[in-house]
């Protein structure tokens, strides 16, 4: 017997809320039902019901569970606790994954199983709990189905083994949601960033909330560019995930000291914290993380204008005996800061100072004397007019363990400081300069003279400051422990200084001179005849006017140790020098030779050399090499990891593609 | 006595200390009210509160058993009628009877995949494709044999 579907009684509204599509599936369509079975029949937008619907004469509208207002729904889901159940309803609708994302972990209740349906009792599997792999950052780890259906009954307990990462778009409360309440169950998350969320629909504290009660075994966060998170979110992190180790904080501008005062009193774990650009941190912050985190290893704090004096001399005063890296950039500090650092910071190790502009030459030499930096190895200071020729000289004094230091764009030092530094540190190891141009050709050789015994490696980048000077240099002893020399884009230097650093530096196995134009043969020669211990690494690229005569000839003078040559823009280098290298190097094996004038002969010598080894080959804009090149180019490609034939104008598209077919264990760029 | 009203005009009278154990019940009649109208409640739904009510009222040893066989039968209804339960106790703030009713329906959850939970449910997915794909993926072992596309990234 059949029903007329739509079939109107009394009179009774007839509410049409839309098109209900019958589904030929559902046989009681044709089943007589009895009069008090009624169907619901949804408002509008749920126009997705299966069910059908038939009028009796009282029509009534039984709620749906989409009606069940949340905290019923939410006591339902609760009485969920196999992982697998919740992950089922987490993919159900938004509603159901935000309900599911704010039941905190002692909030589910573990049920007996019912005693009113007759289901059969969970056995719970002693199966012993596989550890799921690990992951690089950025990368989902997709569990191992087998183990993850042996474990079924036993929610695996999170040991914060995955990693998730949201970018842009991405990045939303949804998502949050579905990672928190899917990783619980399958190894536990353990690094979250999130970088840059859509202002409209991006990330708020609605997600991170989820987080912070899905994932106790957060260790690592990272927030960048989150506009719309706030202490509510943060806070919540605090109270949920007690394991934090690292906090990285870019761009936030909504977060203040109270949820990092929340932090540092529930996450005693905290070994790194970075604050950058968030503009209400301050000292409260840093007065808080300095007491309460008695693991605080690594601090990093860029951009923060609530930062000041107070923030680091309390941090300091705290935490000296346990901070070992710390960098500051662009903040409101002065010499008061640094004379706290110099007292208080006996454990730290590296210290890196960019940008502070309110700190004078007096603060670097109350940082000197502070006899507190005993343990620092390494300094960085980039962009602080303060550092005078005092005050460098007390901190070489006052760091007697001091092995790297790196000065940048610090244009108030000159020789005298300078020399005076390398005189009084005596463990320094390697000297970086960078944009120093008051430092002179007496600077540069002040330090190869009146170094400590330690000094490895020496490098000046765009120091404009060195220059030829017109006098005879005085016999004097070499500096036979730099073994490695990087001169940069100084303008000023030519074969006269090189001369002198021929004299001075023996025992060379690392040079780099890059971009100087001063430099010719008759400059690099002696030089590198010099240089008796062998090099090993040499770079020249952008030296335009060096020629085969002198290449050449140090391929000889080095071939025994020679392993790294670099001959990029060096147009007067031609196939000389590769019949010379296929000569006289045995143990070459990166290469690089882009925009030389070498031809295809060139490349035969190379590959006709059985000796060779070459592991990296660059090419790039050799535009003399043609197809001819490309049989040897195979031959050499026996042993290349890496072949670099971009611009090589001359080279076809069809032999590009056999090289590529052909070697396809090299990386190849074309 | 006191007087219920459901939201189809239909009138019950039940004894005071039955009724007592609804909190909102109870506390309007503390409040001397004796006619109690329950507007989100319709006749059917009504007549089982009170039936369980009245069943549970009475709760001395010996009835111990049978209430909670009372209780299992109680419980074999369809899901509508859970439903329109479990508004009726929370409006009513009967809580032994929310306690029996929300594993029941978790327990109708159980075992079932997202899909089968939706038409049941009779909910529309409101996740773009796009969302889907990831919470299914996040959520995967949920869906083992299904098929899934595509990574993560």
């Amino acid at each position: 017997m059949f029903f007329t579907i739509f079939w109107i009684s009394g009179d009774d509204a007839f509410y049409h809320g839309g098109v209900v599509y019958p589904s030929p599936k559902e046989s009681n369509l044709f089943v007589s039902l009895g009069h008090h079975m009624d169907v619901y029949f949804p408002p509008c937008k749920r126009s997705r019901i299966t069910a059908p619907f038939i009028f009796t004469e009282k029509q009534k509208k039984l709620p749906s569970i989409d009606v069940l207002p949340d905290e019923c729904l939410f006591e339902v889901l609760r009485r969920l606790s196999d992982g697998k159940e919740r992950s089922a309803c987490a993919c159900v609708s938004k509603r159901w994954l935000m309900l599911l994302s704010s039941i905190r972990g002692d909030e589910t209740l573990v049920s007996d199983p019912s005693p009113i349906l007759e289901t059969e009792e969970r056995s719970i599997k002693n199966a012993p709990v596989k550890p799921l792999d690990c992951t690089k950052k950025g990368e989902v780890v997709a569990p191992n189905g087998v183990e993850v259906d042996e474990a079924e009954a036993q929610d695996i307990k999170g040991e914060g083994h995955l990693s998730r990462c949201l970018d842009g778009k991405k990045a939303t409360d949804v998502r949050l949601a579905a990672i928190a309440v899917g990783t619980a169950s399958h190894g536990g998350l353990g690094k979250l960033s999130i970088r840059g969320s859509n202002p409209t629909c991006g990330v708020t504290d609605t997600g991170l909330k989820a987080i912070a009660r899905g994932c106790p075994s957060l260790r690592a966060l990272s927030l960048w560019n989150v506009s719309s998170v706030s202490d509510e979110g943060l806070s919540e992190i605090a109270q949920g995930c007690h394991l934090l180790e690292k906090l990285d904080l870019c761009h936030c501008p909504a977060i203040t000291d109270e949820s990092l005062m929340a932090i540092a009193k529930s996450c005693p774990n905290l070994t790194y914290l970075t604050v950058e650009s968030c503009s209400k941190i301050g000292n409260g912050s840093l007065q808080a993380v300095g007491r309460l985190c008695p693991k605080l290893k690594f601090v990093s704090l860029k951009n923060c204008p609530l930062i000041g004096d107070q923030g680091i001399a309390s941090l300091f005063s705290s935490a000296g005996h346990v901070l070992t890296k710390v960098k500051l950039h662009a903040l409101n500090i002065s010499d008061i800061s640094l004379a706290v650092i110099g007292h208080y910071g006996i454990a730290v190790t590296d210290i890196a100072l960019i940008g502070l502009q309110n700190i004078n030459e007096r603060g670097f030499w109350v940082m000197g004397n502070g006899q507190g930096l005993q343990k620092l190895r390494s300094l960085a200071i980039t962009a602080c007019h303060g550092v005078t020729d005092v005050g460098l000289e007390a901190l070489g004094k006052g760091c007697p363990n001091l092995k790297l230091f790196c000065l940048r764009k610090c244009t108030v030092l000159s020789d005298n400081g300078l020399v005076a530094f390398a005189k009084s540190s005596g463990a320094l190891e390697s000297l970086q300069l960078e944009e120093c141009h008051r430092i002179t050709q007496a600077g540069f050789f002040g330090v190869l003279l009146n170094c400590g015994t330690m000094l490895k490696a020496l490098s000046l980048v765009n120091c404009f400051g060195v220059k030829e000077l017109a006098y005879r240099f005085p016999p004097v002893l070499p500096c036979n422990s730099l073994q490695s020399l990087s001169i940069r884009n100084c303008p000023g230097v030519g074969n006269a200084t090189l001369a002198i650093v021929g004299r001075l530096c023996p025992k060379l196995t690392h040079l780099e001179l890059s971009g100087l134009l001063g430099v010719t043969d008759e400059g690099l020669f002696p030089l590198v005849q010099n240089c008796e211990a062998g090099l090993v690494k040499l770079n020249l690229s952008g030296c335009a006017n060096v020629t085969d005569r002198s290449v050449s000839a140090l391929t000889e003078l080095h071939g025994g140790s020679l392993e790294f040559l670099n001959v990029d823009g060096c147009r007067y280098v031609t196939d000389a020098t590769l019949f010379a290298i296929s000569n006289n190097c045995w143990f070459l094996s990166e290469l690089d030779i882009s925009k030389c004038g070498i031809t295809d002969s060139g490349i035969a010598s190379l590959a006709s050399a059985a000796q060779l080894n070459l592991r990296i080959l660059s090419l790039s804009g050799c535009s003399l090499l043609s197809d001819k090149s490309v049989p040897f180019l195979q031959k050499l490609g026996q042993t290349l990891m890496g072949l670099n034939i971009q611009h090589c104008n001359g080279v076809s598209s069809n032999s590009v593609d056999l090289l590529l077919e052909q070697l396809w264990r090299c990386d190849i760029l074309s | 006595m006191i007087t219920l009203q459901s939201s189809d005009k239909d009138v019950f009278e039940i004894e005071q200390s039955i009724l007592i154990q609804s909190g909102t019940i109870k506390n309007m009649v503390e409040d001397d009210f004796t006619f109690i109208p329950l507007p989100s409640v319709d006749t059917e739904t009504l007549i089982k509160i009170i039936e369980y009510m009245k069943k549970h009222a009475d709760k001395t040893d010996s009835k111990e058993k049978n209430i909670k066989e009372f209780d299992k039968d109680f419980m074999k209804k369809t899901l509508n009628e859970l439903f329109a339960l479990v508004f009726a106790a929370n409006y009513l703030h009967i809580s032994s009877l929310l306690e029996l009713l929300y594993p029941s329906i978790a327990d109708r959850i159980k075992d079932k995949i997202t899909e089968a939970i939706r038409q049941i449910f009779s909910i529309r997915c409101d996740f773009t494709p796009e969302e889907e794909r990831r919470i299914i993926m996040d959520n995967k072992w949920a869906h083992e044999g299904t098929e899934i596309e595509g990574t993560l990234d």
